[in-house]
């Protein structure tokens, strides 16, 4: 199986203190992943680090067989990394629809109809977002906003797909809409990383997970074998079931 | 009842022309978060450019150009190690653009072209120059601090006054008037160029309008403006927005001193304070909202023409006063909004 993304030692830092240490994993094509833990264990920080929003102190990142080395953001786009940030960093006076234009930014010169065609596809995967394509973002509820960044990010058609707590701040019943949208995804072949507090959730869609915490990893393995371990339904994976009495 | 009326169109006048400079502060302002001091350089640079041109002198901001170009080159000497094509094509297009500079310069001077199209050369010459300023300047530290960038842009106006003392001297350039005359309108007479700084003005800022709303570049700009990290993440190579906001606002700001060039006489040091009053104007808009900025450079037109009309010696005075009331009603407004 070829490895899309192999991430090996990577230790991350903000001044003197270690946000991630030496995480090591890697990512085959197709495959769905994530990592759960606490607040503050350094999910975010992985990655925004992947993303090129922040450099590592050591560590190497190879994606396609090549390694990444400080490229900027954008260029990590143009080479088919996306992220759906935690905060959806959206543009408040643009229109839903500017939003997925502009996500496919760097295919701009792509051909009227392709693009119309991604166009059409995520407004099927995300039918909400196409009643509401001539509104503001800033107007939009947390859900849809969301949906948002999911389509946005999306449009560029990227090979590796990364979302951020895509559960912060929604409703129960928006939460299972938006996990359903990325089970399908990924049922579709996405590759995808999902970094999630909510851990029953994000292992019902993973394959695989990392538990991390204070900025190391402490387990992993196969998301139904995390699911059935005890010791870490208690120490880690409490948010699903409290989710769960919330939702009923 | 006349004078009021002949203030009003003077007013207007005025206000349009700061209107094009408030509008290049906003738009940099927004994109690369540079309060730009520096703006009102370009309307000298467009002023004394044009005033060369038609007067059948070689452009002195033709200099400029080639000396960022040759410049650009430099900073990317280190790159001839790692990737000496790349290096070379670049190398090779500064040369073209300097020698593609030349030429205009030249063959707009031998042509001896009409005054429309003139401005729309001396346009071509020191609109690039934006491009220049920001790549020596922003492009290396895009994440610096709003006071940083301040105080670059001071001392980049403080440098491009004195390369323009270098070229063309203390003495001011006449610029004749795209149209001399005038019309009677009612009892005002208002001249042609007054329709001219109209017509102008008008579709320059219709321009960027619609850039800016139907095209995707526009669009970019605008994410860039409003979200930078969210930009980044759409794949918007924001330092190059950031040019061209530079690139946009230069332009904008040069053709403010080509219409503004007839009524006050070119010279280098005019920029300064008519881009400080662009920015008093600007400010009524906080530097973000574009609407406001125009009500506001408005307002210093009119203010400026009435008080040169009844204490001509304090009308730079009252222009700048005007800076403390817009300042406290925007700290009203914005504690009114915390709330």
């Amino acid at each position: 199986m070829t490895k899309l993304l192999e991430v090996s030692d990577l230790t991350v830092g903000y001044g003197n203190a270690v946000a991630l240490e030496s995480i090591s994993f890697d990512l085959a094509r197709g495959e769905f992943i994530t990592f759960i833990g606490p607040n503050g264990a350094g999910k975010t920080t992985l990655l925004n680090c992947l993303m090129g929003v922040l450099s590592p102190r050591s560590g190497t990142v190879v994606f396609e067989g090549r390694a990444l080395n400080g490229e900027a953001p954008e260029a990590r786009v143009a080479k088919g990394i996306v992220l759906v940030p935690e905060r959806r960093e959206l543009f408040p006076s643009l229109s839903v629809e500017d939003h997925l234009r502009l996500g496919a930014f760097l295919k701009r010169r792509r051909s009227r109809e392709a693009t119309a065609t991604v166009l059409d596809r995520i407004y099927t995967l995300l039918p909400k977002l196409r009643e509401r394509r001539r509104q503001l973002a800033g107007t939009l509820s947390g859900g849809e906003q969301q949906m948002v960044a999911v389509g946005r990010a999306l449009m560029s058609e990227p090979q590796l797909l990364m979302l951020d707590e895509p559960s912060t701040g929604l409703a129960p019943r928006i939460t299972e809409e938006i996990f359903d949208t990325i089970d399908r995804l990924r049922s579709e072949g996405m590759t995808g990383i999902l970094v999630e507090q909510n851990a029953n959730l994000a292992l019902s869609v993973a394959s695989r997970g990392y538990v991390i915490e204070v900025g190391n990893v402490v387990a992993a393995g196969a998301a139904r074998e995390l699911r059935q371990d005890p010791r870490l339904m208690a120490a880690y994976l409490g948010a699903g079931d409290r989710y769960r009495d919330i939702a009923i | 009842m006349d004078t009021a009326l002949f203030l009003l169109v003077d007013g207007l006048t005025n206000g349009l022309v700061y209107a094009l400079l408030a509008l290049s502060l906003v738009l940099t302002f927004t994109v690369t978060r540079v309060v730009n001091i520096a703006q009102g350089e370009y309307v000298m640079l467009g002023a004394l450019t044009l005033a060369d041109l038609l007067q059948g002198r070689f452009p002195g901001s033709v200099y400029l150009l080639v000396g960022g170009l040759a410049l650009c080159v430099v900073l990317d000497a280190r790159r001839w190690r790692s990737d000496w094509k790349g290096a070379l094509l670049f190398a090779a297009g500064m040369l073209l653009a300097a020698v593609g500079a030349v030429a205009l310069a030249k063959g707009a001077l031998a042509l001896q072209l009409p005054v429309v199209a003139m401005m729309l050369v001396a346009l071509l010459l020191v609109a690039p120059i934006g491009v220049l300023i920001y790549r020596f300047t922003v492009h290396p530290i895009p994440d610096a601090s709003t006071i940083v960038f301040v105080i670059i842009s001071v001392g980049v106006s403080m440098s491009v006054q004195g390369l323009g003392l270098l070229i063309w001297g203390a003495s001011p350039y006449p610029v004749d008037p795209v149209a001399s005359g005038g019309t009677l309108l009612g009892p005002v007479f208002v001249p042609y160029q007054s329709f001219v700084i109209l017509v102008v003005a008008l579709a320059s800022m219709g321009g960027l309008y619609l850039f800016s709303e139907y095209t995707l570049v526009g669009k970019a700009l605008q994410a860039s403006a409003m979200n930078r990290l969210g930009a980044q993440f759409c794949g918007i190579p924001v330092a190059k927005a950031g040019g061209l906001a530079f690139l946009l606002a230069a332009a904008f700001s040069a053709i403010s001193g080509m219409l503004l060039a007839p009524l006050i006489t070119a010279n280098y040091e005019m920029g300064f304070m008519v881009g400080l009053k662009g920015f008093v104007g600007g400010a009524m808009g906080g530097l973000i909202d574009y609407p406001f900025a125009l009500l506001g450079v408005m307002m210093v037109g009119g203010l400026e023409t009435t008080s040169a009309y009844l204490a001509s010696a304090y009308r730079d005075v009252l222009v700048f006063g005007l800076l403390i009331p817009t300042l406290l009603w925007r700290n009203a407004r914005q504690r009114a909004e915390a709330r």
